[in-house]
């Protein structure tokens, strides 16, 4: 057994493992109820990937701390977070000059690094792999401890113990260290939290803020999972599939014993796999897209031929549900989620609108409906995007070699339009080829061997993509019935009710509605919402969604201390 | 249901257009609707004056402008009494309409950090009660007591008891629907392109097509040197982007709208518990437009300044930043009837617009329904503007 940590959480003793998120061990604990809000709902670790700001608790007596983000590497005292706690007072020791006028700003520091590359997913990682070994000084910027992003989710606890690494794992792994042998600067716990024209980003990298002024850049920033909203949505206990793969990938810890994952596409069916492997009861996994049939037939020939490694994970992970018994029940989606004495009960309903009598009991809800791309650092750029109306999101405009409308900023994977973690991979590398080059660097002749074989897997990837698309398109891609107290803003707790109000008051656009109705206001910066609202408001008045009809991007994308923003910080 | 598409004018004629659906022209065209006319008010969208606005209620003389603007000084002095009376006259309004504005008058103080920033108050308050205005100076005993959340460099600070705060959001959302409800025609995303002086009124033509008026109220904060350009008219309003960050919620703190004596700030709390800095760091206009956007110099700098007068706002995270548009002339307002073009308003408040929107919205509605406004006008009359204009013609 390896040591614990131990942490104190409300006047008990829980036991940490070293290198996992404070969100783990108080999952692990069985504690969902995070924190209250304003108006004293409890919520609890929703996103798990530090984009919701639901899972704030108080850690050593500074409030809104985000657990999913707090990694354990010492004791510490935790609270529930609370609306409004006590501010504490700063130390004398702060670093706050004491008397006499105010003598201006400290200049936070300036780097100019060749290649900027935000997120060190496989895209961003790959990127800077290619760049670098062409010859280019490359710094990458995660927001995470650990390198990898979403799709390779390392390992933060030591192997023994509990089930060590896989594959996935491991191929993240080796992309990693790569990079670093190449020398790549790969500046973790770096959340990038503005955006500036021409190209400037500004990140807090411990307890500082840095501004970095690349002469060219690539925003690898990724995606995040949409909301599902239904009633019940906000309750502890329901989080998405993403947040329990990073409990369960990242720590070893079960988001609860008995799950219902339910949403469309093949990560659920990863997940269940995932959970069953760590000895979880999956109840189900409820799928809105058809069974495939017949009609699928040329898709699913087109992914096997395509990717035939993709379709044998994805044919393992079937297996594994099947061999374990969970039903899969497709046409069907979550209708509401009620807290009840043993835990939460799920009321399902057929896509088209027929509601199941039975219900299911669980501990924990895991919704996967989709994605949003994480493009705010590029919309605050000012780069162009356009509406993608299958897909229901914003695409960056780019060229073949990932460069957007704005000279020296290039974009790739999830972030400008889903594809999927390895045509991210592929991507990164004729990105980083195009980047280089740009840069004035001519790749060796093997890197551009590399080159062409990665054009040609990327053109495969994206044919695997659209046919997995194909296969998993549903009818239904949001709740049918959206109104009434059914919150839509989880942050300032907003409801469909108020929002049909300011409709019906004559407000005809996202920006009046939010200034009336506070919808987007809150610490998330409508990630959820906001695509929700601009969706109905379009639909009401009859316009297409574009990338002025929703909020205008706001700095910063992330919240940040004032004291890292002055560069005084209390901690630092 | 079948989208409501909004592609024409609901009407070609009216009484009274007013341009700009900002705090002013809600007000006024409410005005004007409870006089019997009928009022229609047509909004660009996009402006980020009303709606981008912080909330304070400003009485005393900002340091920012006799600073930043020492040539306008005489300007502000002049318009200094509308303040207190516009305070009350929101405190009024609010009665009136049945709103809540979740407004607060606790004071507003000015901090100064050495004796020299504190001498500047000492001549600036002088001035000030000499011009009408209840203000006090208050040494750092009585100042930690009144204030504790002020940090130690804190020396010294001018109190204006009828200073506060209020929430924007709201008003500008209770002022709208009170319009409404009294039968102004509100039309968003709307922009009036040119004024046409016809005989009797004018003729708007518009993005949604034209509209004849009898009497037109341009309140429309910097667009409207262009609308009165386009009638020749000479109204030199310029926008001035400013930045403003608000943060996650506190428990109450901050009981006062904080000023400094030398420093751009404005800091205060809501009542959701979420302080707003602001006070006149500059936003940048986005390049061949009118929109502001923000400058991280001036975010840094602005919760910087604002983190050493309040140390314990050290933890706490900004959650939103945004630039907004303030409207600047010479120090004064403009309101009142064009020169030689009869029907044809000003409706600009002046320095510290949202604080006088309402109140100027009223005066403004008595000058164009024949009322005495119980206000020496002439201070603020387009009058002053033409005669400026003359001389610049004539010194070249």
């Amino acid at each position: 057994m390896t040591q614990t940590i131990p942490i104190e959480f409300e006047g008990a003793t829980l036991r940490a493992r070293p290198g996992e998120t404070l969100a783990a061990t108080l999952t692990a604990h069985g504690v969902q109820d995070f924190r209250t809000t304003a108006s004293g709902q409890p919520r609890g670790v929703f996103c798990g990937m530090g984009v919701c700001q639901d899972c704030l608790v108080e850690v050593d007596g500074v409030a809104n701390r985000r657990a999913c983000m707090t990694k354990i590497e010492k004791p510490i005292s935790v609270r529930r977070g609370a609306h409004g706690r006590p501010l504490i007072a700063p130390s004398p020791s702060a670093g706050v000059n004491v008397s006499g006028a105010f003598t201006g700003t400290d200049e936070p520091e300036l780097r100019e690094p060749e290649l900027l590359v935000i997120g060190a997913g496989p895209g961003g990682l790959s990127a800077a792999l290619f760049a670098q070994r062409a010859g280019v000084g490359v710094t990458v910027l995660d927001e995470r401890s650990q390198a990898g992003g979403q799709y390779y989710k390392q390992l933060g606890v030591s192997e023994q113990g509990v089930l060590p690494a896989d594959a996935q794992h491991r191929r993240g792994a080796a992309l990693i260290d790569a990079a670093r042998k190449a020398g790549v600067q790969i500046i973790a716990d770096a959340p990038v939290w503005g955006a500036f024209e021409p190209k400037e980003f500004i990140a807090t990298v411990r307890g500082r803020s840095i501004r970095f002024r690349p002469a060219a850049c690539i925003v690898a920033a990724g995606a995040y999972e949409r909301g599902w909203q239904v009633p019940g949505w906000t309750l502890p206990g329901v989080m998405t599939t993403g947040a329990a793969q990073t409990l369960w990938r990242t720590s070893r810890r079960l988001p609860g014993q008995r799950v219902l994952i339910a949403g469309n596409g093949p990560l659920n069916l990863q997940l269940a796999a995932e959970l069953l492997s760590g000895g979880a009861t999956v109840a189900a996994v409820v799928e809105a897209a058809p069974a495939p049939g017949l009609g699928s037939l040329d898709s699913l020939l087109t992914m096997g031929l395509a990717a035939p490694a993709l379709v044998a994970e994805g044919v393992g992970y079937l297996r594994t549900v099947k061999r374990h018994g969970v039903r899969i029940v497709n046409d069907t989606v979550i209708e509401s989620i009620e807290k009840v004495a043993g835990g939460l009960s799920v009321t399902l309903a057929h896509v088209s609108g027929a509601t199941l009598t039975q219900r299911i009991e669980v501990d924990v809800v895991c919704l996967g409906y989709g994605f949003e791309p994480a493009n705010e650092l590029l919309r605050a750029l000012g780069c162009v995007h356009d509406f993608d109306p299958r897909r229901r999101q914003l695409a960056t405009r780019r060229d073949e070699t990932g460069l957007t409308s704005i000279a020296g900023v290039y974009a790739l994977g999830d972030c400008t339009g889903l594809g999927g973690a390895k045509a991210a991979l592929a991507e990164g590398v004729v990105v980083g080829a195009a980047v280089a080059a740009a840069l004035g660097h001519a790749p060796a002749e093997t890197l551009m061997h590399e080159r062409a074989r990665a054009v040609n897997e990327l053109a495969r990837q994206r044919r695997f993509q659209h046919a997995l698309w194909n296969v998993y398109a549903s009818p239904l891609t949001a709740p049918r019935e959206r109104c009434g107290d059914t919150v839509i803003c989880r942050c300032e707790e907003v409801t469909f009710a108020q929002l049909d109000a300011a409709l019906d008051e004559g407000l005809s656009t996202a920006g009046a509605i939010k200034r009336r109705t506070r919808i987007g206001m809150g610490r998330c910066q409508g990630r959820y919402c906001a695509p929700v609202l601009d969706e109905i408001v379009c639909e009401r008045f009859g316009r297409s969604r574009d990338e002025m009809s929703g909020f205008a991007p706001r700095v910063p994308v992330k919240p940040v201390t004032i004291a890292e923003l002055s560069g005084r910080g209390s901690g630092s | 249901m079948s989208p409501i598409r909004i592609d024409e004018l609901p009407c070609r004629q009216t009484d009274v257009a007013v341009i700009g659906g900002g705090i002013v022209g809600l007000c006024l065209a409410g005005f004007l609707a409870q006089r019997g006319r009928a009022v229609t008010l047509i909004d660009a969208g996009g402006s980020s004056a009303s709606t981008a606005n912080a909330g304070s209620l400003h009485v005393q003389m900002q340091s920012r402008f006799m600073r930043l603007f020492p040539q306008r000084v005489a300007g502000f002095e002049q318009q200094l009494p509308l303040y207190p009376r516009a305070v009350e006259y929101w405190r009024e309004f609010e009665r009136d309409i049945g709103a809540d504005f979740e407004m607060k008058v606790s004071g507003g103080l000015m901090v100064a950090e050495t004796p020299e920033q504190f001498e500047f108050l000492v001549t600036k308050s002088r001035r000030e009660r000499e011009l009408g205005l209840s203000v006090e100076l208050l040494e750092r005993g009585d100042l930690e007591r009144i204030a504790p959340y002020l940090g130690p460099a804190a020396y010294g600070a001018e109190l204006c008891a009828n200073e506060g705060k209020l929430n924007p959001l709201r008003c500008n959302a209770q002022v709208r629907a009170w319009a409404v409800r009294l039968g102004v025609t509100i039309v968003d995303r709307c922009k009036v392109e040119r004024l046409c002086a016809i005989s009797p009124g004018f003729t708007l033509a518009t993005t949604l097509g034209s509209l004849q008026a009898r009497q037109v109220a341009v309140a429309a904060g910097p667009g409207a040197r262009a609308l009165m350009d386009s009638v020749g008219a000479f109204l030199p309003v310029e926008p001035e982007p400013l930045h403003m960050n608000i943060t996650e919620a506190a428990p109450p703190l901050i009981l006062h709208l904080v000023q400094h004596a030398e420093r751009s700030i404005t800091l205060k709390q809501l009542s959701t518990g979420q302080v707003v800095i602001g006070g006149g760091w500059p936003a940048k206009l986005a390049p061949g437009s009118d929109y502001p956007v923000v400058d991280p110099a001036s975010l840094i700098g602005n919760v910087s300044l604002a983190q050493y007068m309040v140390p314990s706002l050290a933890q706490l995270q900004i959650i939103r930043t945004w630039a907004g548009l303030n409207s600047k002339v010479d120090g004064r307002g403009v309101l009142g009837e064009m020169p030689g073009l009869p029907g044809l308003h000003a409706a600009i408040p002046g320095d510290a617009g949202y604080t006088l929107g309402p109140l100027t919205a009223r005066l403004v509605a008595d000058l164009m329904t024949g009322r005495d406004p119980g206000v020496d006008m002439q201070p603020y009359s387009p009058m002053r503007l033409q005669e400026e204009e003359l001389r610049a013609l004539a010194g070249q």
